[in-house]
């Protein structure tokens, strides 16, 4: 038994648990503080993790083969704990909005990263569901923390109640995955992938894992929730959302479809694409007449969800790859965009388009680093998302030799990227070409959000021009894949 | 002497089960409740003669003692009134029957298709022992996981329910 593999898990309960306690010391007027002091903590986790865990190495086991830290758990992990770190920023500076019970959130925040954490180690499906459970659970609670807001109660609600179900579904297929096989864990059926493969009701089962996870990730056919509670959870919230929760459904995915299943993937290859394909053009059609940031954001957020289906649907090492690198700039883009949506949402009140006007007048770091994450998300050179996009697309073009149908598959992913060019523009020019602003006093940055926002734009840029350590990082990191 | 605490069992649960759901003295949720109790106790009683002493101190824990209360709690405070005669709702009633047939259907085939078993009844597993230290040995990590699980829930509950003070 080693249990320091499970280093970053324990901190993260335990500092949940701490601070919870810590609470009943701290007057309320300065409990904001323990929110930086959070950060900071996750900050340190995260940098002495990557340092310990960052090159990956052999995949080390713990709790009889339960529990898995190998190169792509390391590599989830580490993206986990940096959007902790920027949300709970976040959620510091918007402390007062969010009412009584802040240190609770802190905590909440821990509580979901450590589930986060465990399931990008989750070997065996009954870990695998407890760790999603952790982390829905602790979104209910997120996101309907505003509970003096109608909006927030009714994206707690929604959430709830499509999790609820996706749950159901996540269970039932555990349950028929583990009568055809006789197993729970991936190891063991990794041993007996080509048999299983073939086995009806296996398929019936993994089929329905994939609709439970395909709800963590808001692709099609599960993806109904995500612009309402994107639009009604507290902005730290649905930061957290669009990468944390949706990064864990991913690691699953590939944990489950790389490591234990390869031979179920491989055979799999038109509902991939299927998902995919249809998850684009969703998400960046139905975006199009969207006027507030966070609603365009969620459908965005289901169009690049479909961008990863189509890097796994690939089911090679270099798909694999590049889901993780287009992650890896997801997170940069993504969080640097809510940045900019909490301090509208927290300082003018609304994210609509019309508060966008004349915002680089008002403060040019706020337009500067919008327009940064909204050129990154759109996918043009040479930031984060350029070079995502390209090795998602390079990864579909190579397996093209194998199936035509993969060369479909890019296409529709191009015309996605030509859409979505419509409305992240449309945000750009809002922004500096929006005609005549009403207001034009000055938004105040708090120094630790401007921090966190130079951090985001640094890692959008970086990502962009100096692509290499990250994507040898990645391809490192799926080495150890079945597929 | 099983076969006749067996009677005695099932007919008991049976007859707390339909007072249930069809008290002819009172239309009180709260005597429906007490009944349900009574019917968790019964089932128990069954479960001790099939030797599952587990699931029958569950039954009584769990389901007799937790999640029964928490029902007369909700019903206490919403203040139901005494159930209305409720008016038939056709689909409704389509989807009771269908779904009662179904199952009639589906456990008959069962039992019509089933081979009697020759020789020895096979021993039960699952006893308390065994899932002690199944729970604790080889399915540590997920159970401590649902610990927090369930902690995360209580706070979110006492947060959600919790009037704010300013």
């Amino acid at each position: 038994m080693n249990l320091t593999l499970l280093g970053p898990e324990l901190v993260l309960v335990l500092g949940g648990l701490a601070l919870l306690l810590v609470d009943l010391a701290v007057p309320a007027a300065r409990r904001h503080l323990l929110g930086y002091a959070t950060a900071g903590g996750v900050a340190l986790l995260c940098l002495y993790f990557v340092a310990n865990h960052g090159a990956g190495g052999a995949a080390a086991r713990a709790f009889g083969g339960m529990f898995v830290l190998d190169g792509v758990a390391s590599f989830f992990k580490a993206i986990f704990l940096l959007s902790g770190v920027v949300v709970l920023l976040l959620a510091a500076d918007s402390s007062p909005r969010l009412g009584g019970g802040i240190t609770e959130y802190y905590a909440l925040v821990l509580f979901a990263l450590a589930g986060m954490c465990l399931a990008a180690s989750a070997n065996d499906f009954s870990v695998m569901y407890v760790a999603l459970e952790l982390i829905t659970v602790t979104f209910y609670v997120l996101t309907s923390f505003e509970r003096s807001r109608a909006a927030s109660l009714e994206a707690g609600v929604k959430y709830l109640i499509l999790g609820a179900l996706s749950s159901g579904f996540l269970v039932y297929g555990i349950a028929l995955a583990f009568g055809a096989s006789g197993t729970m864990s991936f190891d063991e059926l990794a041993k007996h992938s080509p048999e299983l493969a073939s086995n009806r009701l296996f398929q019936l089962g993994v089929l329905m894992i994939f609709g439970g996870l395909s709800f963590k990730i808001a692709v099609f056919p599960f993806q109904v929730w995500a612009p309402d509670v994107y639009e009604g959870a507290p902005v730290p919230t649905t930061a957290f959302l669009a990468i944390g929760s949706k990064a864990a459904g991913v690691v699953l995915l590939v944990r489950l479809f790389g490591f234990a299943v390869p031979d179920l993937a491989l055979h799999w290859e038109p509902l991939w694409m299927t998902v995919a394909g249809v998850s684009i053009l969703y998400g960046s059609l139905c975006a199009i007449p969207q006027r507030g940031l966070r609603r365009l954001l969620g459908y965005s957020s289901i169009a690049n969800g479909g961008f990863v289906m189509v890097a796994l649907s690939t089911m090679s090492k270099a798909g694999s790859a590049a889901v993780l690198f287009y992650l890896a700039g997801y997170l940069f883009t993504v969080l640097a965009a809510f940045l900019v949506v909490g301090v509208l949402v927290h300082r003018v009140g609304k994210d609509d388009f019309s508060v966008l006007a004349g915002l680089h007048h008002r403060s040019p770091l706020l337009a500067a680093v919008l327009a940064a994450s909204m050129i990154s998300l759109a996918g043009v050179p040479p930031l984060a998302g350029f070079f995502g996009k390209f090795v998602v697309l390079r990864a579909v073009v190579e397996q093209g030799a194998a199936s035509h149908a993969y060369f479909w598959l890019a296409a529709v992913a191009i015309v996605g990227v030509v859409i979505s060019f419509w409305y992240y523009f449309g945000v750009i020019r809002a922004m500096y070409w929006g005609g005549d602003a009403p207001d034009l006093t000055p938004i105040p940055i708090s120094p630790t959000l401007r921090g966190a926002m130079i951090l985001c734009l640094g890692g959008i840029l970086c990502l962009g021009v100096f692509p290499s350590a990250i994507w040898e990082a990645a391809v490192a990191a799926v080495a150890g894949l079945g597929i | 002497m099983e076969s006749i605490l067996f009677l005695i069992f099932a007919a008991f649960a049976l007859g707390c089960g339909l007072m249930t759901v069809a008290n002819p003295f009172s239309r009180s949720p709260v005597a429906s409740a007490l009944f349900l109790v009574l019917t968790m106790v019964w089932l128990a009683g069954l479960f001790v003669l099939l030797h599952a002493y587990f699931i029958a101190a569950v039954q009584i824990l769990v389901y007799a003692g937790a999640v029964m209360v928490l029902f007369l709690f909700v019903i206490m405070l919403l203040d139901l009134r005494e159930e209305e005669l409720r008016t038939w709702n056709r689909f409704g009633v389509a989807a009771g029957v269908f779904s009662v047939v179904a199952l009639l259907g589906v456990t008959a085939l069962t039992i019509l298709r089933s081979v009697p078993a020759a020789g020895a009844a096979p021993q039960l597993e699952g006893s308390t022992h065994a899932l002690g230290a199944m729970l604790f040995r080889q399915y540590l990590l997920p159970f401590e996981g649902v610990s927090i699980v369930l902690l995360v829930a209580m706070i979110g509950v006492i947060l959600l329910s919790k009037r704010e003070s300013k």
